[in-house]
């Protein structure tokens, strides 16, 4: 026994000297890792050319922040698209879980993959930032979409929308809905702290403040936990509370969905308008009958199109300009800082098109 | 038989070699210094928490929060460093955030005596929530430079320095287990808990101490993964839950308890990091990744048991 505990007092021992020789060398052991990195770098370049040699094809890759969901389902169909159309290889891959440890070894392995361009929409922006700094080190080019990750990291960053506009936007086709001028509206987002959202209650609040003073807007803006359920709850509460309501705003794509749910089950279609940010396959039914008024969102396919496009654009070392033609997804706006791109103004989903979408 | 008798970790081990030749031959940059180093660093922090859920296991046990316990942990440690505390409080703070963890299940399935699948289903709900609570689902990030030589740094410059960590743990978990008389008795514990009892082992204090381990060995890969990711969000590291399980079982560990190598979890966790990474580059589709991950699962523990049931068959012949 006495011997056992000696063995692992100096395993301990060892544990903490290494502790130490680690710290202690912070400075010199980041050298030492700056120089693993070249060495890293240059047998890469080889397998680089070698590679290049075989295969002229410039290869992309995408990474979705999981696989296996309709809404990056339908990028990745476009991102596929623009791979035929366009003379890339398009690999499209993901984790099936939307953990952020799990995104980053599949871009760990696309480095290793030595891919030309690495497009990610990062689960959590933080925790790709050292990835990336390492996909930069083997050359490969950076650039997130969807979501945005590290500004000044990546080389291009693709947005879907501009977050001002798509708030005056939902905010615009919320009065037209219904139809005056007037009235008490509610809001409802997926979270509190989600960035993206709260840009777009944002911009919807001060269009209304701006070009509709009479529209009141009864309480806080209500969170519905990204969950349809939550979302259909709070509306019927609000539908109980404040019976001269006469529109609700939904940010977030189940929210919609449970507010034109709850519209639907207390058949109030004439009276409340539903406004809000959904995919259109999951709204059909209620935009069917009125209860959801209308779908904002954009097209995801031709985001995953876009995506690569502008992929072979970096690997070709162009940059995209502002109101250049992209075929296949319109004119885009890059934003003054050259490297944010804007695709498309938002798309509205209605009873009328909506079945024409599969995603 | 008897001369060329080979133990299920040894042809699990011989199994890991294979599918590291195939992958080197057949798959192009498998071999490439840049993939071997990634994945050095891709190993520790799943390895970590599949030894911790080994320990469990061999008791008959099971840690569904081991997960949470590590984001928990990390969350601590993030917390400590944000607000200006040093990198060696931060990391104590961690394992103290962890070691609570565990000490909760410890209590709760050894005094009190509830499953543990039950307990930890709890308190993996519970921790999230809690960790929900704390952050509002926001990542927590920008630590010390310092601080992400951890899991990003070289030892010498040559190993990962978390890959040391790791092996340090392991022969740490080895000796614990097979030479103290703790890990004698957490054998003893899963193989019959009664019997353990009547001999004069307190049961509770064994199994107490086993959930504080893998709560520990979480902690210590939580520190490594908010080190390596440079941020730290509730389900960090979820997508390793199931995995160490499957680790684990697929490592020999007897999931009723009483058996379980280190040996055997290691190299259920490199052929698990092989096939992966392979796979990843060839550019096979995540979900059938999964896919091949589980056939392989089903098929060596079909195999287990057949050999497992061959061998009983034969002691019982020859008795």
């Amino acid at each position: 026994m006495r011997k056992l505990w000696l063995s692992l007092v100096v395993v301990l021992g060892l544990i903490l000297a290494a502790g130490c020789v680690s710290e202690e060398s912070a400075g010199s052991g980041g050298d030492e890792e700056a120089d693993g990195a070249e060495e890293t770098d240059n047998t890469s370049e080889e397998g680089n050319t070698e590679e290049a040699e075989s295969d002229d094809e410039l290869e992309i890759a995408v990474v979705p922040k999981l696989v296996g969901i309709p809404y990056f389902n339908a990028s990745e169909t476009g991102a596929e698209q623009a791979g035929e159309d366009l003379g890339v290889n398009v690999e499209y891959t993901g984790p099936t879980e939307a953990d952020a440890a799990a995104q980053v070894k599949v871009i760990e392995d696309l480095i290793s993959q030595d891919v030309d361009a690495i497009a990610v929409a990062p689960n959590d922006p933080a925790s790709v930032e050292p990835v990336l700094k390492k996909a930069k080190e083997n050359d490969i080019h950076v650039m997130d979409w969807d979501t945005p990750a590290d500004k000044e990291l990546v080389d291009l960053s693709v947005k879907q929308v501009d977050d001002e506009e798509f708030g005056r936007h939902m905010a615009e086709k919320l009065v037209e809905a219904m139809g005056t001028e007037e009235g008490e509206i509610a809001i409802l987002t997926g979270g509190l702290s989600a960035a993206n959202l709260n840009s777009w209650i944002d911009a919807a609040q001060s269009e209304l403040d701006e070009n509709y003073p009479d529209i009141e807007i009864v309480s806080d803006k209500i969170p519905t936990d990204e969950k349809q359920q939550v979302a259909y709850q709070k509306t019927l509460d609000l539908l109980k509370s404040y019976p001269d309501l006469k529109g609700v705003l939904a940010v977030s794509t189940p929210a919609p969905l449970g507010a034109a749910q709850a519209v639907q089950e207390k058949g109030l279609q004439d009276e409340v308008s539903v406004v809000g940010s959904a995919l259109p396959t999951d709204s059909e039914p209620f935009l069917e009958d009125g209860s959801l008024d209308t779908a904002v969102l954009w097209n995801p396919e031709q985001l995953g199109y876009l995506t690569v496009a502008l992929g072979k654009m970096l690997a070709e070392g162009e940059m995209p300009e502002d109101g250049q033609e992209i075929e296949g997804v319109g004119e885009i706006t890059v934003e003054d800082d050259g490297k944010t791109v804007i695709m498309a103004p938002p798309q509205d989903y209605t009873k009328e098109n909506a079945s024409e979408f599969d995603f | 038989m008897t001369n060329i008798k080979l133990s299920k970790e040894s042809v699990l081990g011989l199994i890991a070699l294979a599918i590291f030749v195939g992958l080197s031959l057949f798959t192009p940059g498998f071999l490439s210094s840049g993939n071997i180093n990634s994945m050095m660093f891709q190993l520790p922090e799943f390895g970590l928490i599949a030894l911790g859920m080994m320990v469990v296991i061999i008791t008959g046990g099971i840690d569904l929060s081991i997960t949470y316990i590590a984001a928990f942990s990390g969350v601590g440690a993030a917390l400590m460093m944000t607000n200006g505390f040093g990198i060696f409080p931060a990391i104590i703070v961690g394992i103290i955030f962890a070691l609570a963890c565990g000490a909760f299940n410890g209590v709760v399935v050894s005094k009190i005596g509830v499953p543990p699948i039950l307990v930890t289903l709890g308190t993996m709900v519970l921790f999230e929530g809690v960790i929900l609570a704390i952050t509002n689902g926001n990542a927590i990030s920008g630590f010390p430079d310092a601080y992400s030589l951890i899991g990003n740094g070289y030892y010498l410059g040559i190993v990962p320095f978390s890959l040391v960590i790791f092996f340090v743990f392991t022969i740490i978990t080895g000796l614990l287990l097979n030479k103290s008389t703790w890990g004698r008795r957490v054998y003893m514990y899963g193989s019959n808990d009664l019997a353990t009892l009547f001999s004069g082992v307190k049961n509770s204090k064994v199994l107490m101490k086993v959930y504080l381990y893998a709560s520990l060995l979480a902690a210590v890969s939580a520190i490594i993964m908010t080190s390596r990711y440079n941020s730290v969000k509730v389900d960090l590291g979820s997508s390793y839950l199931l995995q160490s399980v499957a680790a684990a079982v697929l490592g020999g560990t007897n999931i009723h308890g009483g058996y379980g190598k280190v040996m055997g979890t290691i190299y259920a966790v490199l052929i698990f990091q092989f096939i992966r990474n392979g796979l990843n580059l060839m550019g096979v589709h995540s979900s059938l990744v999964d896919v091949v991950i589980g056939a392989i699962l089903i098929a060596v523990l079909t195999l287990n048991f057949f050999s497992d049931k061959l061998s009983r068959q034969k002691a019982k012949a020859a008795s």
